[in-house]
């Protein structure tokens, strides 16, 4: 990687982005995921514990992804921001609807 | 043939230096906020049947979770590979950025041969689509995962062999970038398969 040296001039207009941001999000992810997998085979935790524990992981690193690998904590990414709320906004309403369902 | 457009002749950027360019990256966001709807939809099926197992073998049992963690890594280590790629693009190393494109290709094919593994053995064990309603919403969130991975492999593999032919330009650029998104968010739906699907599944 010797273009790594283009990548910390801040005076550059263009300034090209380093790998280094990619490889702690890799990092992260497979951490997230060690502990998640680890949080159901080795420990014997409370299924509701387990439950959010799980679904916050996901979060986090999906939020990670989103930000770092899908660049969207770059600048003019306003769009792509509210098309994904969106998105969202619909996923968890229906996710919300069955889970009452089941519930109540 | 490739090597025409390593000598800095492209804009740094050249996925965004087009309007037509800025439009694709902006239309595919938009797609994806609805490809977020149609797997929230499907994942919320799931859930809402995951324990309606009447007959046929629940998800604690027939689930293999180290199964699960390596095709995890696998496509894991693809959305890392197709990041290479577009940080190849930025440097118009056309070779390098292929490169990481066929070892994404090579992983999702790779991920989608355990699936298909894993599927066979399931319906060997009674699990199949008409065995439960756990089953059907089972085999359509994860089929239709896979499914995705399966049109990922085939796209980046055609964008490679135009990329072989046409090299990169401000043309094919927004389309190598767009394909990396799809395969970032492949990913990215995975990541709640594996967490809701198979651990929750195996907490019970």
């Amino acid at each position: 990687m010797s273009e790594q040296q283009h990548t910390s001039s801040p005076s550059g207009r263009h300034r090209l982005e380093g790998p280094k941001n990619h490889y702690i999000t890799y990092i992260a992810s497979i951490l997230l995921t060690m502990l998640a997998f680890a949080a159901v085979m080795y420990l014997g935790l409370d299924k509701m514990f387990l439950v959010i524990f799980l679904v916050g992981m996901a979060i986090v690193q999906a939020v990670l992804q989103l930000a770092v690998w899908m660049h969207m904590k770059e600048r003019d990414h306003v769009y792509p921001i509210i098309g994904i709320a969106f998105g969202a906004f619909v996923a968890i309403g229906g996710f919300m609807a069955a889970i009452f369902w089941m519930w109540w | 043939m490739a090597n025409v457009h390593d000598m800095g002749t492209l804009p740094a950027e050249p996925e965004k230096a087009t309007l037509e360019g800025k439009n694709k990256i902006l239309g595919f966001w938009l797609f994806l906020g609805g490809e977020m709807v149609l797997f929230g939809t499907l994942f919320a099926s799931f859930i809402a049947l995951r324990n309606s197992v009447p007959e046929g073998p629940t998800g604690d049992q027939i689930f293999k979770l180290g199964m699960v963690a390596v095709a995890t890594f696998i496509l894991l280590t693809s959305s890392l590979t197709s990041v290479m790629a577009m940080m190849a693009m930025h440097r118009q190393q056309v070779k390098k950025m292929l490169t990481w494109l066929w070892v994404t290709v090579v992983l999702g094919l790779a991920f989608l041969g355990l699936e298909i593994y894993e599927f066979v053995e399931y319906v060997h064990e009674g699990h199949t689509f008409t065995s439960s309603a756990f089953g059907t919403s089972f085999y359509t969130l994860v089929g239709f995962h896979g499914a995705h991975v399966a049109f990922g492999v085939c796209w980046i593999a055609l964008l490679c062999i135009q990329g072989m032919k046409k090299g990169l330009t401000v043309v094919t650029a927004p389309k190598f970038y767009v394909a990396s998104l799809y395969w970032h968010f492949i990913d990215v739906v995975w990541v709640f398969i594996f967490s809701v699907v198979y651990l929750l599944g195996k907490a019970g």
